[in-house]
């Protein structure tokens, strides 16, 4: 089930109603039955996949804290978990894409017998199986306690709001919110509507009109002047943010509504100032993930400039591959660290120095997020290029075709949308819009929702774009 | 909980304003961009129209060399010239479709006759699992019975089933291997899946008994888009059954316009086991809604020559200006009794090669045992005429052959040679056709004389109509004839 779907607002009310309803004993039962049917709504097989990853996760959590005295076989049950939950990944999301270059290297060598896969990937796979291997190595390391109840952890994994595209949670955050009693309050519904409202405005109208244009440039690059393409690139920057962000505020609200406070994965990431602090801003969830779970056991920042600069590599080649899997993904991960490498070597180079003028400073912020956003714009391209010669075709017709080729010919509605969404961006930094609405007038406040529900459902595209995170 | 209730409240009042403002301001451009086909709603209301058709490309689709280029509707509206006609076109639609636009005319409105095009091919799988349903479907969803606010929200939230181009070609290749097709005698094979895949396995020989692609191919659409049996639960009937109902509610005179298919190629392609799966289909359709009060069934099925069809190379119901105004004048001939002092005759000269003897019902017996004779001399044969199709409509007694069709050369010394070809009539006591597809061949041409009838040796009286003769080329050459192009 999508979110931007009428199944969904039927669904949803229906959850929350049930949940309130009920007693607690039974509402962790009401919520797994919900989230089974949330995912099965999409390819109903696949949930068994979902659960062979639960069943071996939470039998490696009781095993483990079991032998907690014995490492060794602590351990061992660790490396299981892990090894058997990235075999799952492994065989779904990255045979096809082995077997097709290893396919591609028969032939180079002049091997004729090759084969390729061609397996459909689960969907939500990368999520739920981090946010599995979260909880092991949460209950390894002895942050949290093993959960003994099969229904609980199999919720956990599984929460509906946040099982296709996260946010990716910890099970500090969420398995112990889904031991409290929620009682009903009025805050929760308003504050969860609110999020769900702003999610669906900023995926329906602004991220889908963006995409339209997008997916046009992108299918044929050297038919577009270059100013269209150099357009489309920066229509995607934002189409991407707005995809990914939407659902993620849509996922907040709905957990909101029962409740249930599940993590913020954005934090304005278009005024990050670095390729550092955007990292700190967009897709925090998997950022914090790769942080906790790969960068620090690597040593972090407390080695050498070498050795942290490996570190860093690794991080960003394994976030690129996480994203999906193909070369160009490959390729957007290591731009991305080798950057992040530079930027740390310039400023350990030319270290900032304090500004003087407040204006000066203010202009020097603004030319950094500039760059940044420009530079975040450019790695974008490679991502979502379908491959390296649709990559080189928007770089090349970006700098080639000013003289002709065709306009992309943006409404001026489309202007109104995004103009409407970078306002709203700046005014929430650093703060949600929930929170943003809390202490303002309730006339304000219901002009707000009328206005964005109007646009929401007068102004949204009629075409149809899944959530561009669906695929990983 | 006071307090959420009073926002409850709020809420609605806020989307009973949403829904005026957008009412008011929005929705015409909405329809304009996304529903175009309401407009055609709201056009017959503004013409004050009496007389509705509603049709897909059939109506609507002319030859690119055609001179007379109307659509069946403006033929129709010929007869009727003091009863304002309009139409309701839109390729690929289909009796939902035509529903969504019935229901959504209003009860104001001046229409009392609704002529609604039955097309026999939009009950096959191909038709259901079309490309085209998606954005048919999204156009419907403006329509429903909801405010105007609620609709836009049902259409952003894509209320409507949108398959991919592999979903549907998997669920059409579904339907053709699990759905069953039973013949009263022994069939060779249990599925269209089958069917189709042998064809094209073993291949089709041509007039010159040479394996030809071409006729292959062709013979594969013809089992694809005919090789299915009509069920009770076909999703098309329920939306004919509820245009009944709308129709009754609102007290339309309602006419069906079962269309005229190629029958001639289908049968000369894919032969006598096709031809019985759509006579069925025929029969079945006139059975359900022929005999309902207040609906008429107008059957055009078989009386539209190959000849007169557009597209040779593909299954469509495109018809050049005789085949349109063949259908316009039945559907005026079932209306004219709705509107008897309204009706005026039309006439249209028949295209070279044709010979159409007319509705007229002829009996044949012991006292006049001959049918009406195409009498022509062989000189009048046009060069690139290689074909002859025969068809005519008959209703014998019992299923022996007793009545035969006969084409006779008459020799330029005074001899004459017949052969005989019995009637394809599965039927008895009804109306059933025939068609025949023949070579004009050298024999032919070197006689002096063709007679064309139809013969009925035995005592026994049989029943002919619509007797229709036409020559043609082998092949009709694309560019010239074969190629359609919608009317604007």
């Amino acid at each position: 089930m999508v979110f931007n779907s009428i199944e969904f607002l039927i669904f949803l009310p229906i959850v929350v109603l049930l949940f309130y309803v009920l007693p607690q004993k039974l509402r962790w039962l009401m919520l797994l039955a919900a989230s089974c049917t949330f995912y099965m709504w999409f390819v109903p097989k696949y949930i068994l996949i979902l659960l062979v990853t639960i069943i071996v996760d939470f039998a490696a959590g009781v095993l483990m804290e079991n032998y907690a005295d014995r490492p060794k076989l602590k351990k061992a049950f660790l490396v299981i978990s892990i090894v058997s939950t990235l075999m799952v990944l492994m065989i779904f999301k990255y045979l096809n894409f082995l077997t097709e270059n290893l396919s591609l290297l028969c032939a180079q060598l002049g091997i004729a017998k090759h084969y390729v896969t061609h397996i459909i990937l689960p969907i939500g796979l990368s999520f739920h199986t981090f946010q599995s291997m979260s909880y092991v190595i949460e209950v390894y390391r002895g942050h949290q306690k093993a959960e003994r109840h099969f229904g609980y952890y199999s919720l956990y994994v599984m929460f509906f709001p946040q099982l296709v595209t996260g946010p990716i949670e910890r099970p500090g955050n969420l398995l112990r919110q889904l031991h409290e009693k929620k009682e009903f309050r009025y805050e929760n519904i308003s504050k969860g509507m609110r999020l769900i409202i702003y999610g669906f405005f900023i995926k329906m109208v602004v991220a889908d009109h963006l995409g339209a244009y997008v997916d046009k440039v992108y299918a044929e690059p050297s038919a577009y002047n270059s100013w269209s393409v150099m357009l489309a690139m920066a229509f995607y920057s934002f189409q991407i943010y707005c995809d990914f962000f939407g659902y993620s505020t849509i996922a907040l609200g709905a957990a909101k509504l029962m409740g249930f406070d599940i993590s913020d994965n954005f934090r304005t990431p278009y005024l990050a100032k670095s390729i550092a602090e955007f990292w700190h801003r967009w897709h925090i969830s998997l950022s914090t993930w790769f942080r906790d779970y790969v960068y620090i056991p690597l040593g972090g920042s407390r080695v050498k400039f070498a050795r942290w600069a490996f570190n860093i590599l690794v991080v960003f080649v394994l976030s690129g591959i996480w994203h999906g899997a193909a070369w160009t993904f490959l390729f957007w991960g290591f731009a991305h660290g080798l950057l992040h490498i530079i930027e740390k070597a310039l400023r350990n180079r030319f270290p900032e120095k304090e500004m003087k003028s407040k204006w000066l400073s203010i202009s020097l912020d603004a030319l950094r997020i500039a760059k940044t956003f420009v530079l975040v714009t450019l790695f974008w391209v490679m991502f979502r290029a379908t491959d390296f010669a649709n990559m080189k075709d928007m770089f090349v017709a970006a700098v080639t075709n000013f003289g002709g080729g065709e306009s992309l010919g943006v409404k001026p509605e489309m202007w109104l949308y995004l103009g409407l969404f970078i306002l709203s961006d700046l005014l929430l930094f650093n703060s949600r819009f929930d929170q943003w609405c809390e202490n303002k007038p309730m006339v304000l406040r219901w002009l707000i929702y009328g206005l964005l529900i109007f646009l929401t459902v007068a102004c949204s595209s009629v075409n149809s774009f899944p959530f561009i995170y669906f695929q990983f | 909980m006071k307090k959420f209730l009073i926002r409850i409240l709020m809420a609605a009042a806020l989307l009973f304003v949403l829904n005026w403002i957008y009412t008011k301001w929005f929705y015409k451009k909405d329809v304009a961009e996304h529903s175009d086909i309401l407009e055609l709603v709201w056009q017959v209301e503004a013409d004050s129209c009496r007389i509705v058709y509603l049709g897909e490309s059939s109506n609507n689709t002319c030859g690119v060399e055609e001179l007379g280029r109307k659509k069946i509707s403006e033929y129709l509206a010929e007869y009727f010239p003091n009863v304002k006609t309009g139409d309701m076109t839109k390729e690929a639609s289909h009796a939902q479709t035509y529903y969504y636009l019935l229901k959504n005319l209003s009860r104001k409105s001046t229409v009392e006759t609704v002529v609604v095009t039955m097309n026999l091919r939009s009950f096959d799988a191909r038709w259901i699992y079309s490309n085209l349903e998606t954005p048919l479907r999204k156009q419907l969803v403006l329509m429903e019975d909801y405010p105007p606010f609620m609709n836009r929200m049902l259409l952003a939230l894509k209320a409507y089933p949108i398959r991919s181009e592999e979903e549907l070609d998997s669920l059409t290749r579904q339907h053709w291997r699990e759905d069953p097709i039973e013949f009263p005698y022994e069939f060779e094979w249990d599925n269209v899946y089958q069917w189709d895949s042998a064809t094209a396995w073993r291949g089709l020989r041509n007039y010159e008994n040479e394996y030809d692609p071409k006729w292959t191919e062709l013979a594969c659409h013809y089992i694809k888009s005919y090789g299915f049996q009509i069920r009770d639960d076909n999703p098309r009937l329920k939306d004919f059954d509820d245009i009944v109902a709308l129709s009754r509610k609102r007290g339309w005179h309602l006419v069906f316009n079962l269309m005229a298919e190629n029958v001639d190629k289908a049968n000369a392609y894919a032969g006598k086991d096709l031809m019985y799966l759509m006579k069925q289909n025929h029969d079945y359709l006139l059975n359900r809604y022929g005999h309902l009060e207040g609906v008429t069934v107008v059957d055009n099925f078989n009386l539209v020559r190959d000849v007169n069809f557009i597209d040779q190379d593909w299954t469509t119901e495109h018809y050049y200006e005789e085949g349109r105004r063949i259908i316009a004048s039945h559907v005026a001939e079932a209306i004219k009794a709705f509107y008897p002092n309204d009706y005026r005759e039309q006439t249209w000269p028949c295209d070279e090669g044709h010979y159409y003897f007319g509705d007229e019902v002829r009996q044949l017996d012991a006292a006049l045992p001959y049918g009406p004779a195409l009498m022509l001399p062989t000189d009048s044969l046009r060069e690139d005429w290689e074909r002859v199709n025969v068809a005519f409509m008959m209703q014998q007694p019992d299923t022996l052959h007793i009545a035969n069709l006969v084409v006779q050369l008459v020799h330029h010394d005074g001899g004459a040679e017949s052969k005989y070809y019995s009637p394809q009539i599965t039927k008895v006591g009804e109306w059933d056709f025939s068609t025949y597809d023949l070579s004009v061949d050298s024999t032919m041409r070197a006689a002096q004389q063709l007679k064309i009838f139809v013969y009925n040796p035995s005592e026994h009286a049989v029943q002919l109509k619509c007797m229709d003769v036409s020559f043609r080329p082998a092949y009709l050459k694309p560019g010239v004839k074969g190629q359609s192009m919608k009317k604007e």
